[in-house]
């Protein structure tokens, strides 16, 4: 705890010492949200069919979508970027060479961001609340914690693998890619998979971020309980049951090959 | 009956196949790239108290040898005990046994101040609170740093070299790995450190110290003993006596002469 309470200084004192990156984060945060409310009052008829089951606009739809993604997004893409980060600083051999574990530094290293992440989910959440007045009455609150915890921890499992790739392989990461760009198209994130084809829709299956989407969004404005999520909370315990486990056993042996190659500090 | 070694490596080989980029892989994908070997067969132990030299010219295989050590790389052959235990077997207990002191300035971040830097580190290797505070004192001190609240980017190359020494100190490691830590350092505070590791850490402390460098006439002097690599070769073992007693040197004469003409010489004499 206290190592990992020395990487959040360590990181807040680094991240302080630059002026504006907070400042034109929360205004990149409204600027995306305006963005998808006036798509929303020119458009917002024509794709309300999918989304009556919901009972909710488009922009409230995209909204919870987007701020989720870019949570885990954000958060997920840490470990990754982080690892590169060191790297290219030349600090990652100055941190192996310290007794400390090699799980305790790769959780270490994404903690800020996940704090950041969070922040911007309470702003989107605050935008949402205060300035588009989108109801939030009917969340359910224990089936949002539930679906936080499942998704952070299989999504952490992703960016534990993507950062993996990261360390042996430098750049080019096909697990960022799908992270960032297949997840987005077919997760549900910006518009509801039943507007995709069928094999498109077949796809998604295998996101963790679908069922995480579409339970998210169940649990926010028709407030579903755990229940009534079963279908979709099953999958993501098994994403996390299979993923964790698997990206820590995957990560260590990156660290010992790139220990092996001599290409723990190359980027 | 106790073994008196503390550092023990022996028949440490390693070998590393050159990295290929995407064009040549694609364009020579028949051709398989011969591997380089940056260590072979090096066996050597050192006990509590001394300082060696880990001679040889650039590419040699000097700092392939202390990353070894230091278990930031697996060696493809061979072992390496330091008090009696293994990087494989308890890694933990080698990281706390060992400093690691470089002359690489990115290896800190730069955008926090020296103090900064090392509470963060300190933290890594399990000290805080006031012991880590005092700890921190006392290495500042000793190595007599003017500002350890400036920016690290803006401290001066020495001023950075004694960052990274105490950082290699905060845990008061036994063994001490140093890989060129005088390098681009002007000659008052080359003249510092070498003392202070001379006559604080090695005679007093009694710190096992391997320095690594190419630097030979400058650093010999400081060594009182020496390990010699020639590509990756093991190519002399010996005490600055027994050194002048084989080549019948005056006692008081320097052996730096005699250390490079060993290095330049053809064929190996472990």
């Amino acid at each position: 705890m206290k190592k990992l309470l020395a990487f959040l200084k360590k990181d807040f004192l680094q991240e302080s010492s630059y002026r504006w990156p907070l400042v034109f984060g929360i205004f990149g945060v409204l600027m995306t949200t305006l963005i998808y409310y006036f798509i929303d009052r020119l458009f917002g008829e024509r794709v309300a069919g999918p989304l009556e089951d919901l009972g909710v606009s488009y922009f409230g739809y995209v909204l919870v979508g987007l701020a989720f993604f870019s949570y885990v997004g954000f958060g997920l893409g840490s470990f990754s970027d982080q690892i590169q980060r060191e790297q290219t600083q030349g600090t990652l051999e100055a941190l192996l060479v310290t007794p400390t574990g090699l799980t305790v530094i790769l959780l270490s290293m994404g903690i800020w961001n996940f704090l950041i992440a969070t922040l911007d989910l309470l702003i989107y959440a605050g935008l949402g609340l205060f300035l588009f007045h989108i109801d939030f009455s009917r969340t359910n609150v224990p089936s949002l914690l539930v679906i936080w915890t499942l998704s952070v921890s299989s999504f952490s499992a992703l960016g534990i693998l993507s950062a993996s790739f990261t360390l042996i392989y430098k750049r080019g990461n096909p697990v960022s890619w799908v992270l960032s760009q297949a997840e987005g198209l077919l997760g549900g994130v910006y518009f509801p998979i039943a507007v995709l084809p069928a094999w498109l829709q077949f796809l998604a299956h295998f996101l963790p971020i679908t069922y995480a989407i579409r339970a998210l969004q169940k649990a926010v404005y028709q407030g579903t309980s755990l229940a009534g999520l079963k279908a979709e909370l099953l999958p993501l315990l098994a994403f996390c049951i299979i993923l964790l486990p698997a990206s820590f056993a995957v990560f260590n042996r990156a660290v010992q090959k790139a220990r092996r190659d001599g290409t723990l500090a190359q980027y | 009956m106790a073994d008196s070694r503390f550092v023990v490596a022996k028949g440490i080989t390693k070998r590393f196949m050159p990295l290929r980029s995407l064009h040549e892989v694609v364009g020579r994908f028949l051709d398989r790239p011969s591997p380089v070997t940056a260590l072979d067969d090096v066996s050597f132990s050192a006990e509590r108290g001394c300082l060696i030299g880990l001679l040889g010219p650039n590419g040699a295989g000097k700092t392939t040898l202390l990353k070894v050590l230091a278990t930031l790389l697996l060696p493809d052959q061979g072992r390496v005990h330091i008090a009696g235990r293994s990087p494989e077997d308890d890694p933990v207990f080698i990281k706390k046994n060992i400093g690691l002191v470089t002359c690489q300035e990115r290896s800190f971040f730069w955008r926090l101040t020296g103090r900064e830097n090392l509470t963060f580190f300190a933290a890594l290797y399990g000290l805080d609170g006031p012991a880590a505070r005092k700890r921190l004192d006392r290495l500042l001190d000793d190595f007599k740093v003017d500002d350890p609240d400036k920016r690290f980017d803006a401290c001066s190359s020495g001023t950075r070299q004694k960052f990274s020494f105490i950082r290699g100190l905060l845990h008061d490691p036994p063994l001490l790995l140093l890989d060129e830590p005088f390098a681009n350092l002007d000659a008052p505070t080359r003249r510092f450190l070498k003392d202070l590791l001379k006559k604080h850490l090695v005679a007093q402390q009694k710190k096992t110290v391997l320095l690594a460098t190419h630097e030979i006439a400058e650093h010999a002097p400081l060594c009182d003993r020496f390990l010699c690599l020639k590509e990756g070769r093991l190519c002399l073992d010996a005490t600055a006596e027994s050194l002048r007693r084989t080549h019948r040197l005056d006692p008081a004469a320097g052996i730096q002469d005699l250390l490079i003409n060993i290095l330049e010489s053809p064929g190996t004499t472990p």
